[in-house]
């Protein structure tokens, strides 16, 4: 079945039909809550919701791009759990298993990379993934759907439902306060990617 | 560090916003050449174009993260969710619409009753002239007995006060005997001034009730409106004249009365009250009828109104608070496994 046929399907409330849709997308969703919400426990979480609730609102969906649609879903959802998060900062990020870290995941070892070129690359992506942290959820969300999603303007702009400027200037805002993070970390990168 | 990031400057931010674009390719032709002939000559904004744009590839050089598990749903999850509770998020968004809509239709209608309202105070202001303030005091204090009359309809009211004035004719008969002296009209216009006011706030304070009800709570002050007619008595002259206009006012009060109570032997009674009269208060009468009733209807109409808006609007932000509430809740949430 094509995604179409997936889609309709789904909404007329067949699970299985949807959770062909659920295994096609799930690692770009995954993705997205994880590079938003910076903890696998909380990706896991708001990916999952995500999907119950694309699928209970399955029926409003108009056509258009159904990974805009899922992808503007798990947006929301990521920037409700911050803000809920910054209402009630219980749990510090240390406490969301370090040890569980994804990019420590053996199977993401390049076979033309090294060991060392490895661990680099993983102290890179940490380290990036600590300055996307420092950013208020509105900028976090629109740096991580261009740049790790590889969203243009328009489906950002759709996705967070603002205008084109304001996903402009939140994109640049978010690149040069995540510039001068990185600049400020400079000496701790490895030569290579300091600025 | 600190230097570095948390103070930019709009300068810094202005810039920024120019570097992104022009990696993006977002620039119009004419931006980007001049901002091309900008860095050539400006190796300071050059390097700060190189490292926004080395920042953006290691953000989008940041490798995949593989999924923990599958996150497809579980078949009894979604049943939990009956096809009934699907519709639901578009009736969510309806109600979300209504909710504010209706807060604007009630304060529309609010402003136009107390518009109305005024108007109507302005107007039987102007029509009655001066007002006295003295009288206001006998109404007050006339009032109540009429009100205390155990009474069934507004048109009773009427009649039983005139009676106990003590007269075969109704409510004007007295008039020109006993209240015989000067100043006589402003009393009168008074009394007929404050009832329509007096009328009127009553209706406001319980539009709810029905028309029936409501012109029985209105005819106490009308009714008391006409014995006031008494209390001036030293000062009023003995003009058959004026006694015959004091008399029409009262009968144009009995008669409101009777429109309020909308009794056909309401109507009849100030009917019979007026037709006593001479000529000039028939031909006065109708007037004060015509010129009075649109705007107490327009007044009875917009303060039900207001009224039923601004409960319906009270259920509607209920309604959607719930809602939201609902939507806030997690859905069912699965361990992770």
């Amino acid at each position: 079945m094509d995604e179409a046929s997936l889609i309709n399907a789904a909404q007329q409330g067949k699970v299985d039909a949807f959770n062909e849709l659920v295994l096609a997308y799930q690692q770009q969703v995954y993705n997205l809550a994880y590079r938003i919400m910076g903890d696998p426990a909380s990706a896991d979480d708001v990916t999952q919701e995500a999907f119950i609730s694309a699928f209970q609102s399955l029926p409003r969906f108009r056509g258009g791009s159904f990974k805009s649609y899922l992808m503007r879903i798990t947006a929301n959802g990521c920037y409700d759990e911050l803000r809920r998060r910054k209402r009630r900062p219980t749990t510090s990020f240390e406490d969301f298993g370090e040890d569980m870290d994804e990019e420590a995941n053996p199977a993401l070892i390049n076979g033309s990379e090294g060991p060392e070129k490895h661990a680099e690359r993983r102290e890179v992506a940490h380290m990036i993934q600590g300055g996307i942290e420092t950013l208020p959820p509105d900028q976090r969300i629109t740096l991580v759907l261009a740049d790790v999603q590889g969203f243009s303007y328009q489906e950002i702009a759709e996705a967070t439902n603002v205008s084109l400027g304001t996903v402009k200037s939140r994109l640049a805002r978010a690149r040069g306060k995540l510039r001068d993070y990185l600049r400020s970390q400079g000496e701790l990168l490895p030569a290579r990617y300091r600025l | 560090m600190s230097r570095m990031f948390g103070r930019r400057t709009g300068e810094q931010e202005q810039r920024d916003e120019l570097l992104s674009a022009y990696l993006d390719g977002q620039l119009s032709a004419e931006e980007q050449a001049r901002l091309e002939a900008r860095l050539a000559a400006d190796p300071a904004l050059k390097a700060e174009l190189d490292a926004l744009r080395r920042t953006v590839a290691l953000v989008r050089d940041l490798p995949p993260v593989p999924v923990p598990r599958n996150f497809i749903l579980p078949q009894e999850a979604v049943r939990r969710q009956p096809v009934s509770a699907r519709p639901q998020p578009a009736g969510r968004r309806r109600r979300a619409w209504a909710a504010p809509f209706l807060t604007a239709a009630t304060a529309v209608s609010s402003l136009l009753f107390v518009v109305i309202l005024a108007g109507d105070l302005l107007f039987a202001g102007a029509r009655m002239g001066a007002f006295a303030p003295a009288p206001e005091a006998a109404l007050e204090a006339e009032a109540p007995q009429a009100a205390m009359e155990p009474l069934p309809a507004a048109a009773t009211v009427v009649v039983e006060a005139e009676a106990e004035r003590a007269m075969p004719a109704p409510t004007t008969l007295p008039m020109p005997t006993e209240a015989p002296k000067a100043e006589p009209a402003e009393a009168p216009v008074e009394a007929i001034a404050e009832a329509p006011a007096e009328a009127a706030e009553t209706l406001e304070e319980e539009p709810a009730e029905e028309t029936g009800a409501d012109a029985s709570t209105a005819a106490p002050p009308a009714a008391g409106g006409a014995p006031i007619e008494e209390p001036p008595t030293p000062a009023a002259t003995a003009s058959p004249h004026k006694a015959a206009e004091v008399g029409v006012k009262a009968g144009e009060a009995a008669d409101e009365a009777a429109t309020e109570a909308d009794s056909d032997r309401a109507t009849a009674d100030a009917d019979r009250a007026s037709e006593a009269e001479e000529g000039l208060a028939l031909a006065s009468q109708p007037l004060a009828r015509r010129a009075i009733s649109p705007w107490r209807i327009a007044e009875v109409i917009l303060g039900l109104l207001t009224l039923g808006l601004g409960l319906v609007t009270v259920w509607a932000w209920r309604r959607a608070q719930r809602a939201s509430t609902a939507d806030g809740q997690s859905p069912p949430r699965h361990k992770r496994g």
